[in-house]
């Protein structure tokens, strides 16, 4: 995976919000958790981590995929596995 | 979250709660939008559950968030395989069936499933409000693989079957029906016994319930090639299927609702009626689009 921006990250995660989560049209930015979204249950959570695994070709420790506070976490972990 | 007219629900989720607080948004989801029909329902469960579980009630409620976070991690290797973790039988045998004290964490953490779950306690009210009235009097019926006991006790109250059976190939598992009735003050005689049901006698059944078994053996062709033949002409099978449905002992993946019912044709039934019940807080069509568990449930007759 190329050098990402954070912009670039957050776009890509959007996309992916909106395609797990469609009743949620609410701003996906760094604040966004899971309970600010109906569907993000601990199973969905599971399903959007590997669809960012696979979006960004990185892999997660379990305790990432469970314990991940909010989207701008997520950002730092994945800028991180990527190299930045 | 529950209102007060549905008080064995209420309790059974405070009792939850406690021992899981971090299930509240869940299980507010899970009970949200729900019809009175749907929690008058719930809340008979409920106090089926709470009756079973008697005084280990939290011991029970801890053993189903055990279970949750077992899910958790066969969820995660299923989204990124793409398949079940095992895939023979002596292995889930290995790891869950010989395994007593994981066994009895499993057993117990499935038995709450029944109602958190909204796809599992959807296929229970179908089997109670559906099928059950929809058989014959005097109908003979047998459950393979009882479990639990509840989809057996719920047949042995059904005052028009003539009788009812539960069969397994594990004593434990017979041992845990056999408390779950005498738990709940079952009057009536059940016939609890350690059948396989490929040994056994064919034609001797009008109605048989083969719930959450098929994604359990490692041939549900030929399982249900052996139902069929257990029933006597004419006769119905219950059969509930989870696809997409990771769990430590699943080694058969069903990845539609179709695939279930043309394996169900194959063996020699016509399907009369099917009931598909998403995962909790999903709708079917969000369910099938992201592949996530459905219960497929048919109600297949003999042909």
């Amino acid at each position: 995976m190329k050098l990402m921006d954070q912009s670039a990250i957050l776009a890509r995660l959007t996309e992916i919000v909106r395609t797990l989560f469609d009743e949620y049209d609410g701003p996906v930015d760094a604040s966004l958790n899971a309970k600010a979204v109906k569907q993000w249950d601990s199973l969905a959570n599971v399903q959007f981590m590997v669809l960012v695994e696979q979006a960004f070709k990185v892999r997660f420790t379990v305790s990432e995929i469970t314990g991940l506070k909010n989207v701008g976490e997520l950002m730092q972990v994945i800028q991180k596995k990527l190299g930045h | 979250m529950i209102p007060a007219a549905y008080p064995d629900l209420a309790s059974l989720v405070q009792a939850q709660l406690a021992i899981f607080p971090e299930h509240e948004s869940y299980l507010s989801t899970r009970f949200r939008n729900a019809a009175p029909r749907d929690l008058a329902f719930a809340n008979e469960l409920a106090a089926m559950i709470k009756t079973i579980a008697g005084q280990h009630l939290s011991h029970f409620c801890a053993d189903y968030r055990w279970l949750a976070e077992v899910i958790i991690e066969e969820e995660i290797f299923f989204r990124r395989e793409g398949r079940y973790r095992l895939s023979t039988f002596a292995e889930a045998d290995a790891q869950v069936y010989s395994n007593e004290p994981y066994m009895r964490r499993y057993v117990n953490g499935i038995l709450l499933s029944q109602l958190w779950w909204a796809n599992h306690t959807s296929v229970m009210q179908y089997f109670r409000d559906t099928y059950l009235p929809g058989l014959p009097a005097g109908a003979r019926h047998l459950e393979i693989g009882p479990g639990h006991g509840l989809y057996l006790y719920m047949a042995a109250r059904e005052p028009r079957l003539a009788s009812v059976a539960g069969w397994d190939v594990s004593p434990a598992s017979i041992a845990v029906t056999t408390a779950t009735f005498k738990a709940l003050g079952y009057p009536g005689r059940i016939d609890l016994a350690l059948v396989n049901l490929f040994d056994a006698p064919g034609g001797q059944f009008d109605s048989i319930t083969l719930s959450e078994v098929l994604e359990h053996v490692e041939e549900p062709d030929q399982a249900l090639r052996a139902i069929a033949r257990l029933l006597a002409p004419g006769g119905r099978a219950f059969i509930n299927v989870p696809v997409n449905s990771p769990a430590p002992d699943h080694i058969i993946l069903f990845r539609t609702p179709e695939a279930v019912f043309d394996t169900i044709r194959e063996a020699g039934f016509d399907i009369e009626a099917t009931h598909l019940a998403p995962i909790s807080g999903a709708t079917l069509e969000r369910a099938r689009k992201l592949a996530l568990t459905i219960s497929a449930t048919a109600i297949a007759r003999k042909r």
